[in-house]
């Protein structure tokens, strides 16, 4: 065997060591939710215990009031929490690209201590903080439950929107602005005509991207959620203590498929904005 | 020619909706942090302030749930790099690039499902009387007996925050991929050294920021533990939890909720510290490859010939 032989045999061997590992790991990721995925289509008292294959915990959705409205809570409070944390963050991302100063120094800080608070320490500020709101100072608005909820879920979303947008005009010129402006745009003509498509990318992934950390959010909802409002995670984590059905599984697996399209969707929009596989897990990733 | 524009004025609705929903709250928690719980009906006074609270939190009981918390925070982390990193590397180097967008893909599926539920899909199958465990007595081993540990703790936080690691190191590799690489292999560098000396600096950034993204929040997790660990695998998350909800001391839960971020962006610090010490004897030695000149077009005799120049 020449020496080229045996090298090309070693870097296979090493390839193949990767590609295993590689697999191995994605499996790894996959397991728990092909399990949960599988258990959705038993029929028995049990999650934990399978039975026989069947579609009766689908249909049982329909005759469960009490799950119905968990989910339609957490898609209520999704759809809303998203708008607010988009609308905020898209206005701040455009005004740290666009009129930098020292100021985006602090807002940076801010939007950094958000985003390494643990959850748990939001949740636990936020419920003495709404009943402060909400009964000391007599503001009704903040016992409500999605009310509660929205502002719970949006304070890491605006974060994210934030640099989001940031993040995409910082990487362009202002020269179309300049552009518009020099051909008699008014600013306002020129942020509707000019920054906001420019933006737009990182506008929509904002959005679905706080919709789907809205719809996973569990520990601040835990703690700020009234009764009558409780949200879909609020409802499983309840349930995990007198037992999962399989129906906690079908819902679960309703929602995947929902999480799968809100997240296709974000890969096309950014795909076609022309990020390649890097910027694409750069966004998801979180930064 | 521009006119005057409102400028940060943009920002300022952002600034205020997280002044009032993030600092205030949080403020108000430092605040509590400093007072009392006076009778069993009230939660908390602060008419007498006094650093009471943060004695209680040193506490044998309530130290050990730190230092168990803090195990859990860094064997986790330590486990997610070394699991890690092959997969990103191999996401970014070894597969073909038309499969890329895929694997980010299948990387990011498990990320973007419930947490909640994924833990749950874990509890299933560690359970002593599901599939795993019927399976392995089939082979002839014991029931599985990991649930309620706090094995199945750091199972499930490596589980959940991998995807954390694995997306900022492939983003890293996969800007050092391609000429650089290319470069230190024409000038003699053979397979390890091109790694350890060229791909692992340049791709520091993505090492701390995967170390970052997947320590801050494993140290603050609430659902993992509360899940899989039973009343083994306690996290500190679980006893701010249980102050405010069950034992209705918010005094008490306050101070160790700030505790709890002291000593998660102390250990931030000391473990990006640590990557930053770890790594300097390979970045000083490449410091001048991994400069602007080093681009694409950087021919690798130039990078050579400046580096000698300097005498690195």
């Amino acid at each position: 065997m020449t020496d080229r032989t045996v090298q090309r045999a070693r870097k296979a061997w090493s390839d193949v060591a990767f590609n295993v590992w590689g697999v191995l790991v994605l499996v790894f990721l996959f397991a728990p939710i092909l399990v949960i995925i599988v258990s959705s289509f038993n029929v028995g008292r049990l999650l934990v215990s399978w039975d026989h294959f069947g579609f009766d915990s689908f249909v049982a959705l329909l005759a469960k009031p009490a799950i119905r409205d968990a989910v339609w809570i957490s898609v209520q409070t999704g759809f809303i929490a998203a708008l607010v944390a988009t609308l905020l963050g898209t206005l701040a991302g455009i005004a740290m690209a666009r009129h930098p100063g020292k100021w985006v120094w602090w807002f940076l800080g801010l939007l950094l201590l958000v985003s390494v608070t643990p959850e748990i320490v939001d949740a636990v500020a936020l419920l003495p903080w709404m009943v402060f709101l909400g009964q000391d100072l007599g503001m009704s608005i903040f016992n409500d439950g999605i009310v509660r909820l929205v502002i719970g879920h949006s304070l890491f979303s605006v974060a994210v929107v934030s640099y989001l947008v940031r993040a995409r005009l910082v990487g362009q010129e202002a020269n179309l602005e300049e552009a518009s402006a020099d051909l008699y745009a008014t600013p306002v003509r020129t942020f509707a005509k000019v920054t906001l498509p420019l933006a737009m990318p990182a506008v929509l992934s904002g959005f679905l991207l706080s919709f789907t950390l809205s719809l996973d959010n569990t520990v601040i909802a835990a703690f700020v959620s009234v009764s009558g409002s409780t949200p879909w995670p609020v409802y499983v984590l309840s349930a995990l203590r007198s037992g999962l059905r399989p129906e906690i599984a079908a819902v679960s697996t309703i929602m995947l498929v929902l999480t799968l399209i809100a997240l296709g969707l974000v890969a096309v929009v950014l795909r076609r904005a022309g990020d390649s596989a890097a910027d694409i897990a750069r966004t998801m990733g979180g930064g | 020619m521009r006119r005057r524009s409102p400028g940060f004025l943009l920002a300022l609705p952002a600034w205020a909706w997280l002044l009032v929903f993030f600092i205030a709250p949080v403020g108000m928690v430092v605040w509590f942090s400093f007072g009392y719980k006076p009778s069993i009906f009230a939660t908390q006074a602060t008419d007498r302030l006094s650093f009471d609270r943060y004695a209680e939190v040193l506490d044998p009981a309530f130290f050990a749930t730190f230092l168990n918390t803090l195990w859990v925070g860094v064997a986790g982390t330590v486990l997610c790099f070394l699991i890690g990193l092959p997969v990103a590397y191999w996401m970014a180097v070894k597969a073909p690039p038309s499969r890329r967008g895929l694997l980010v893909a299948l990387v990011m599926v498990p990320f973007w499902t419930n947490f909640l539920v994924r833990t749950i899909g874990w509890q299933v199958i560690l359970s002593p009387d599901g599939w795993l465990s019927s399976a392995l007595q089939v082979i002839g081993f014991e029931p599985l007996a990991i649930l309620n540990t706090r094995g199945a703790v750091l199972l499930g936080v490596v589980y959940n925050y991998l995807p954390l690691m694995i997306l900022p190191l492939f983003v890293a590799f996969d800007r050092v991929n391609g000429p650089l690489r290319e470069a230190s292999k024409d000038l003699g560098a053979g397979k390890w050294a091109t790694f350890f000396r060229v791909t692992l600096p340049l791709a520091q950034p993505g090492v701390i920021a995967g170390v970052l993204l997947v320590f801050i929040p494993l140290m603050g997790d609430y659902i993992t533990a509360t899940v899989l660990g039973g009343a083994k695998g306690n996290m500190v998350g679980q006893l701010v939890a249980s102050q405010f909800q069950t034992a209705q001391n918010w005094a008490l839960g306050s101070a160790m909720a700030v505790v709890l971020i002291f000593v998660i962006l102390l250990s931030a610090a000391v473990g990006a510290g640590i990557v930053w010490l770890v790594s300097w004897p390979f970045r000083a030695r490449n410091r001048l490859v991994i400069g602007p000149a080093a681009t694409a077009t950087t021919a690798p005799a130039a990078s050579a010939s400046i580096r000698e120049e300097v005498g690195a």
